[in-house]
């Protein structure tokens, strides 16, 4: 699976939890604001309930005041009824029109009130009449015995009141539901969001740690390579997992084996350049040593025939034969340090000295040697590396006073040579060149430097992963420094 | 003193003046057949058991050579009855370890590495002739 694939299904997972919690949340939202508008309604309908059975009552008060005061005023209340009742009906009904229980209730209601008011209306309008006439008509007369005193309206008031205490106490009832209900569904939804918004954070933090560490893994992988690869391993990373990194992982891999493939190109063509340099160097003296043999033999077979100025001649041929060897010498040194590989021993670094110094240092140089330390390695090399500097230390020596020093001094995992002469010291500018391959100072046809001895040691000191450096001037001598690894 | 028969083998015609120089400075009484490779060398040898001349006492083997060098030349002299007993000394350029291991299994009596430089101050061997001098005066003294 691509791993852009991976993330985004992570993210999907992530984002589907959280919609289906918001979704449940608004679920609930909904139901509390369904409520909250039912409840606003119920109270509206329990306060309209109170508003209309007090009217009533006030009506009823009116008309008892009336007919047992005879006073008008008292019929203030149950007039202003007969006009506020039916809107207060009306307004009830269109709240409660959704419960059939309790518009019937309200029907019942309405009914009764109807009822009393006929009752009422006849014995007000008999009340009148027999007030006017300043005489108790017979007709008030009749209803009073038998409709008040039968307590027809009486009974007519308590049956609406029973309505009414029924009609709000299911109200109440009802409203208690509705309570409990969206208690329990606020719960429920507090669970089920808690238990969302935990898997939600779970399933986000596991595949984002589990998308972090595959990322990390693999990029580790790579880093090993290009760690292995610095260090001159061409390893390959295994990769079948076919997403983005592959491609990397596949770039590395051409890049590894390229690397490969071109070093060992590399140090084959360096082998068969050493090969080369090797062969050059002895064919070419074949043909030298040739043409010394003929020159002797010329100046042996014709002995006293040859001029003076011929023989003078001659003479110049095994002078520049030997040019030729030295500087074949030279490139066979040379050729010959990557392609021979020195045993190690030990080696008493202050004996070697002694004798390069018997060989190469003539008796008329101050010659100073600190002590020197034992080392285990290649002796040859080592031999090479003072031999060449300590021979241009005596070419290049100064008329008069010469002198050489040589110090050690231990580092950490190398000892640090100093090779260090009164000389005619070596212009700074040249300080690079002379480390270069047939770069000498003096003329081209002096006998005694060829240009390869510096080369030679550059590369040894390189060859076992060492530095060496000159510091000189011109006329104040000269300092070359060079580390040597212990082992 | 007796003569001496020696058959050089030799490509390099320096290395056979240089040779023949020495041979005559030895003041030594010698016959010196020259061969410039190993088929010449073979049929030089064929000739001296058909007219039944002397064989040489001495075989001086080059083994650089073109057409048949010294190593194919000294199996196939050892391989032949009448020759397998001839005394050989080797004398080459080759610093190589294989041939001389080669060559002593195939049974030499001597291997001389020739020298290619002469800066060693010393007066016997600093020519390549002086070199020839001194181990020639050796080998036909044998």
């Amino acid at each position: 699976m691509r791993l852009s694939t991976l993330i985004f299904l992570g993210f999907s997972v992530v984002i589907v939890l959280s919609l289906v919690d918001s979704y449940v949340n608004n679920l609930l939202s909904d139901k509390v604001n369904q409520n909250i508008v039912f409840l606003t309604r119920s109270e509206a309908v329990i306060r309209n309930s109170s508003r209309l059975h007090k009217s009533i009552i006030e009506m009823q008060s009116g008309f008892r005041g009336y007919l047992l005061t005879d006073e008008q005023e008292f019929l203030q209340p149950y007039f202003s009824g007969l006009k506020v009742i039916p809107r207060l009906f009306n307004e009830q009904r269109a709240l409660i029109k959704e419960s059939d229980v309790q518009s019937r209730k309200l029907d019942s209601i309405a009914r009764l009130h109807q009822e009393w008011i006929n009752y009422a209306n006849s014995l007000i309008e008999a009340k009148k009449e027999s007030l006017e006439e300043s005489r108790v008509s017979n007709r008030y007369q009749y209803l009073f015995e038998n409709k008040l005193r039968k307590q027809v309206g009486k009974k007519i008031n308590d049956n609406i009141a029973s309505i009414f205490r029924r009609f709000d106490r299911l109200e109440y009832q009802v409203r208690e539901n509705r309570r409990d209900q969206l208690l329990l569904s606020i719960d429920r939804t507090k669970t089920f969001s808690f238990i969302f918004s935990m898997l939600t954070v779970a399933v986000g933090v596991m595949s984002g740690i589990y998308i972090v560490l595959l990322i990390s893994r693999r990029i580790k992988q790579m880093v090993n390579l290009a760690e292995s690869i610095s260090k001159g391993q061409f390893i390959l990373v295994k990769d079948n997992k076919n997403d983005e990194l592959t491609s990397l992982s596949n770039s590395l891999n051409i890049m590894s084996t390229e690397l490969s493939k071109n070093i060992s190109e590399l140090e084959k063509r360096n082998r068969e350049l050493n090969q080369f340099a090797y062969v050059v160097s002895h064919d070419l003296k074949a043909p030298i040593r040739g043409i010394y043999n003929v020159v002797q033999w010329i100046e042996e077979d014709l002995g006293e025939e040859i001029s003076s100025e011929m023989r003078k001649y001659l003479n110049i041929i095994p002078q520049r034969i030997n040019r030729m060897e030295d500087l074949i010498h030279g490139l066979l040194d040379y050729a010959r340090i990557s392609r021979d590989k020195p045993v190690k021993e030990v080696v008493d670094v202050n004996i070697m000295l002694q004798g390069i110094a018997e060989m190469l240092v003539p008796e008329s140089f101050r010659l100073n040697i600190d002590k020197m330390p034992v080392l285990f390695t290649e002796k040859i090399r080592l031999e090479q590396v003072f031999s060449n500097l300590i021979s241009n230390a005596v070419k290049y020596s100064k008329g008069e006073n010469p002198a050489i020093e040589i110090q050690s001094e231990e580092k950490l995992n190398a000892f640090q040579f100093k090779v260090i002469d009164n000389g005619i010291g070596i212009d700074p500018q040249y300080h690079s060149k002379i480390f270069e391959i047939f770069q000498t100072l003096r003329e081209k046809h002096d006998k005694e430097s060829t240009g390869i001895g510096l080369a030679i040691v550059k590369r040894i000191i390189e060859e076992k992963q060492s530095t060496i450096k000159v510091e000189s001037e011109p006329g104040k001598g000269t300092a070359f420094i060079f580390t040597w690894p212990k082992d | 003193m007796e003569v001496r028969n020696i058959l050089l083998v030799e490509d390099d015609e320096l290395d056979v003046i240089s040779v023949k120089r020495s041979l005559r400075k030895l003041e030594h009484s010698y016959n010196l057949d020259t061969a410039y490779n190993g088929i010449e060398a073979l049929e030089i040898l064929q000739q001296c058991k058909l007219r039944e001349k002397p064989l040489p006492d001495i075989i001086l083997l080059d083994l650089n050579m073109p057409k048949m060098n010294g190593i194919e030349f000294l199996k196939a002299l050892r391989q032949d009855e009448k020759l397998r007993d001839l005394k050989v000394f080797v004398m080459t350029t080759s610093g190589d370890e294989a041939d001389r291991k080669t060559t002593e299994q195939l049974g030499v009596s001597g291997y001389l590495i020739k020298p290619l430089n002469f800066n060693n101050n010393d007066k016997r061997t600093d020519s390549l002739e002086g070199f020839f001098q001194f181990h020639l005066r050796k080998i036909i003294a044998l």
